[in-house]
């Protein structure tokens, strides 16, 4: 890769409001007018509009941890099946085994984080692309969890637990009290740490980070734990709001998340990105599904949507990039990865 | 009074209870409401069947509907549907679930905001409906399942059944059904193993040939399930063994006529899921408009006349298709 | 720049190591799937039947050709997700109109390469000009393609097919040679893309391309072209898989190819095939040879009675054992920790 690292920890630091998170606020404010017009139900007053955050921010949560994942270039197919494994691994240990839910969530998490260093330290040892590794973990945990749930996957859970998933604290959903508290706590991860510091500079120019002494399978391991640990809790979150849990429910995270993750501005190959485009992007494609379910569109529409906002999204990014850009993302795209020992490449 | 005036009171007045019967046995429809059907998923044929039905009788009822379900037998999907409708105050919601406590909660956050909640087919918790369709009693249908394959094997072959998912409603009570009746009238007979189509026409096939396979001496499938029957069949056929192995289970005429023909399947159970439809919309019409006690009973048009109990009507007797009566039938 | 006719030569020690490796890779694979063979007949006589062993081959005969397409695919450093619904928009489009419009099987067979090419098209045009990475627009167009199955058969199934599909999928060419057509299709594919590979010019690019794409450009390959083809192949197998799979079962819905996870089981097909991930190299028999072992560990699995819940979990064991052990072997063979 050819950026300097001058420019990676400047970038990290300065607090991104740039054109592409401006255009995402002004866009999610016009949507949100237009369906509250257009699409009877949608609003239901302030409150109401806040509750319908519950129907979508489990994606958020999965986005916030993707994230870390793409800003170092890497990215994680498995979180839709490391969710379905977390939230199942917490219904049967509730139900057959007599943990009580406060036990058993934070087993979940646990879980899911030992899920993502799993994933984080196959691709750190053999070298291999993390699009195949994670293809394959989710493979294996999706059937795990399938073999776990058993035919009658756990449901009806206590209220107290649902209410994660569907209640509020004076109108504010308990979902986006926390989503908003780890989006602060990402964002500063990623701005104001040294492990953030080295997760985009990861992103930015692997080799160069290596040169300046800093361990990068290490910085990858913990990108792929905080992506695990995310997942777990979208599981646990899902599983509230819907007071069941089945193996194949993290199956539709992985799209809108990974949607999310490339319309909020992160660069796909790593090294830029901002969480609070990210959040932007959560808050208007969740309000874009659920105007078009409420307005009675069949999820099949929604999906096409989403992969057409994925592909509409990610071109814009590629052309809209600084001129002289493009060249340079062709060049990139076409040079070797850097998964390899640096002294390969003097070859 | 002269004989002519009470002759013509006597008109007016049988006429005035003619007519008066009429509009009774007619439910209201002064009031267009909205009414969606919401089966396990879309692209099943027994459902579309359903659909015709419905979209028939929601002219005369002056009934706006609306059909949607899922892509694949996912109750999560189910879920967010009735969120949809609730937001958008349809009058009343239909389903037929995958799951029956799944959707117990959307639901009965529905029947809170007033709209009223009929479930047909594959039923939910009872507190989560206002009223319960049951395709046929479930003894019966059981019984209707083990003899359309009884009379071809021996009284102590071995069965195998192929299910829709582990969790749906309706497969698992008249698997329980059958299993009753062949204890009693085939107390012989074993059933070996009992393996998941997920109601998908590939998973069917690989579940069918799964048990052909490893049960070599599995002498009949009984698959109470649209996909899973054609399933099934297609599995017998694919393997070779028509003629030694019989297929039955719930399926519409037209997913299995060429299977019937071919004698893979030589009977099988199900009732008229278009007229079963048509009942679904007047079932919520009378419950939205009131009309409707727990144990009552009522006349839906052409249909006939129909008993609630708790809340429950039984539509029909199992109707047998074979190779004699099955082109009589098109859905 | 004088454009040279074929490919740098850096990578041609690394291909006589690496092609004595793709062989001992089929060798595995034919005796790993000889062994199990044996070792199930051994406990389950009907395994060894000849109906069974003629099962198996037919079973794998759709995911082989959708693999085989992928392996072009993953060669070039790319993946292709979309092969599933394109699967599923092949069956059911051929379907449909078999059955509602009477449409030929000829004209079945001319409809699902077009749209299997077109939608390929898509994909190879947007890897390639807009250079977007595969996995971002496969995961785009997977779930576009999906949805255009929806919107073209509003839910309907496919129940069954006219006689000459059926015998198209499950019947043999004269009786003197029983071989089922499906697999005649199959091998013919398999040859065509072999030869494709190792013999033309075009494959030379594609496999150019996947080892070193700015050397294949600055050496004259037409990349954005080459890029392209392969998604195009893909596409178009994807959908011939389609119509196979729809002659043989006699049945498709809105979810086929999707809800079976095509797009992951051919990925495991090559990759278990001994194509590397990393591109630049691959094996068509390898990748038929690995579909061929798939179908027979599944059936073995069967047999034995194994629930059939563990299945999946055996494919994801095995990727990630083909994955790992191609890159172990890699390390060792230049003679350094990875």
């Amino acid at each position: 890769m050819t950026r300097t690292l001058q420019e990676a920890p400047a970038a990290a630091r300065r607090p991104r409001i740039g054109g592409w998170e401006l255009a995402l606020g002004v866009l999610l404010l016009v949507q949100l007018l237009v369906f509250s017009l257009a699409v009877p139900g949608f609003f239901d007053g302030v409150s109401g509009l806040l509750n319908v955050t519950t129907n979508f921010l489990p994606f958020g949560l999965v986005a916030l941890g993707l994230v870390p994942v793409i800003l170092t270039g890497g990215i994680d197919l498995s979180v839709g099946a490391v969710a379905g494994f977390s939230a199942v691994l917490m219904a049967v240990l509730w139900k057959h085994f007599g943990l009580n839910l406060g036990v058993a969530v934070p087993l979940a998490l646990l879980a899911g984080g030992l899920l993502g260093a799993l994933n984080g330290l196959l691709i750190t040892r053999t070298r291999t692309e993390p699009l195949i590794i994670t293809l394959a973990t989710s493979f294996v945990f999706n059937s795990v969890t399938t073999a776990l749930a058993g035919a009658e996957p756990p449901s009806g859970f206590p209220d107290s637990f649902n209410a994660l998933g569907t209640g509020a604290l004076g109108g504010v959903p308990y979902q986006l009290i926390l989503f908003a508290a780890l989006a602060i706590v990402i964002s500063l991860l990623i701005t104001r740490t040294r492990f953030g510091r080295s997760v985009v500079m990861v992103g930015y120019n692997r080799d160069a980070t290596r040169y300046s002494g800093i361990n990068v399978d290490r910085t990858v391991l913990g990108v792929y734990v905080i992506s695990g640990v995310m997942a777990a809790l979208a599981g646990v979150v899902l599983a509230a709001y819907y007071s069941a849990v089945r193996s194949d429910m993290g199956d539709i995270l992985l799209l809108t998340a990974l949607t999310m993750v490339v319309l909020g501005g992160i660069n796909i190959f790593g090294g830029e990105g901002s969480v609070l485009g990210a959040v932007l992007a959560v808050l208007l494609l969740g309000f874009l599904r659920q105007g078009l379910l409420i307005a009675g569109f069949s999820d099949m529409v929604t999906t096409m949507v989403t992969g057409a906002i994925l592909l509409v999204a990610i071109t814009a990014k590629n052309l809209l990039s600084t001129p002289g850009a493009f060249t340079r993302r062709m060049k990139e795209r076409f040079s070797r990865p850097s998964t390899a020992p640096p002294e390969q490449l003097t070859k | 009074m002269p004989k002519q005036s009470l002759k013509s009171t006597a008109l007016i007045a049988t006429a005035a209870l003619c007519v008066g019967a009429a509009l009774a046995a007619a439910p209201s429809t002064t009031k267009r409401i909205k009414v969606a059907m919401v089966p396990k998923l879309l692209g099943l044929s027994v459902f579309k069947a359903n659909e015709k039905g419905a979209v028939a009788a929601s002219k005369d009822l002056n009934i706006d509907f609306l059909y949607t379900a899922p892509v694949t037998a996912s109750a999560q999907g189910q879920v967010e549907i009735f969120n949809s409708l609730i937001a958008r105050k349809y009058d009343v919601i239909t389903t037929t679930s995958n799951n029956p406590t799944q959707l117990a909660p959307a639901l009965r956050r529905a029947m809170k905001m007033g709209i009223k909640v009929v479930s047909y087919d594959s039923d939910v918790s009872a507190d989560a409906r206002d009223f319960f369709i049951q395709n046929t009693s479930y003894p019966e249908m059981g019984k209707a399942l083990v003899d359309s394959v009884a009379k071809y094997i021996a009284p102590d072959a071995e069965v195998a059944i192929l299910s829709s998912t582990p969790d749906a409603t309706i497969q698992n009570e008249w698997i329980k059904a059958l299993t009753a009746y062949m204890k009693t009238a085939y107390p012989k007979m074993k059933i070996v193993t009992t393996q998941y189509g997920y109601s998908n026409p590939t998973q069917s096939l690989t579940a069918g040939v799964n048990i052909l396979q490893a049960n070599k001496n599995v002498k009949a499938i009984i698959a109470p399930d649209g996909g899973a029957e054609v399933g099934a069949a297609a599995a017998v056929e694919k393997l070779g063994l028509t003629g030694k192995v019989f297929v039955t289970g719930c399926s519409n005429p037209d997913s299995i006529r060429d299977y019937v023909k071919k004698d893979v399947i030589k009977a099988s159970p199900l009732w008229d899921e278009v007229k079963e439809g048509q009942l679904v919309m007047h079932v919520a019409r009378l419950a939205a408009n009131n009309a409707l006690q727990k144990n009552d009973s009522f006349t839906a048009g052409s249909l006939g006349k129909f008993d609630v109990k708790n809340g429950v009507i039984v539509f029909s007797k199992p109707l047998v298709f074979t190779k004699a009566n099955i082109d009589q039938y098109q859905f | 720049m004088l454009p040279l006719s074929r490919p740098p030569h850096r990578p041609n020690a690394a291909w006589r190591t690496w092609r004595g490796l793709l062989e001992s890779r089929e060798l595995i694979l034919i005796a790993a799937t000889v062994l199990v063979t044996l070792l199930a007949g051994l406990i389950n006589r009907d395994f060894l039947a000849g109906s069974n062993l003629r099962f198996m081959l037919l079973n794998s005969v759709v995911l082989g050709l959708v693999a085989l397409g992928q392996t072009l695919v993953i060669i070039t450093k790319g993946i292709d997700l979309s092969v599933a619904p394109v699967l599923g928009l092949g069956a059911v489009v051929s379907g449909l109109l078999a059955t509602r419009d009477g449409l030929p099987l000829w004209g079945a067979v001319l409809l699902v390469l077009a749209i299997g090419a077109v939608l390929g098209l898509i994909n190879g045009a947007l890897v390639s000009s807009i250079s977007i990475p595969p996995i971002i627009v496969t995961l785009g167009t997977y779930s576009l393609y999906g949805g255009l199955i929806f919107l073209y058969s509003n839910g309907d199934q496919v129940n069954s097919v006219p006689d000459s599909y059926a015998q198209f999928g499950n019947g043999v060419l004269a009786s003197w040679f029983p071989v089922p057509i499906p697999i005649l299709v199959l091998l013919v594919i398999m040859l065509a893309v072999w030869f494709l590979l190792g013999h033309l010019p075009f494959g030379r690019n594609i496999l150019a391309v996947g080892n070193n794409p700015a050397a294949a450009h600055h050496a004259g390959v037409p990349v954005k072209y080459t890029l392209t083809s392969a998604y195009v192949i893909a596409g178009t197998l994807a959908a011939l898989a389609g119509l196979v799979y729809v002659c043989y079962t006699g049945s498709a819905t809105a979810t086929t190819g999707t809800g079976d996870h095509f797009e992951l089981q051919s990925i495991a097909t090559v990759l278990i095939g001994g194509t590397a991930v990393a591109g630049g190299r691959g094996s068509v028999f390898g990748t038929v040879l690995g579909s061929t072992f798939l179908s027979v560990i599944l059936t073995a699995l069967v047999f034995l009675h194994v629930p059939a819940i563990w299945y999946s979990a055996g494919e994801g064991l095995m990727i990630l054992l083909a994955v790992t052990s191609s890159s172990l072997r890699r390390s060792s063979s230049t003679g350094r920790a990875a």
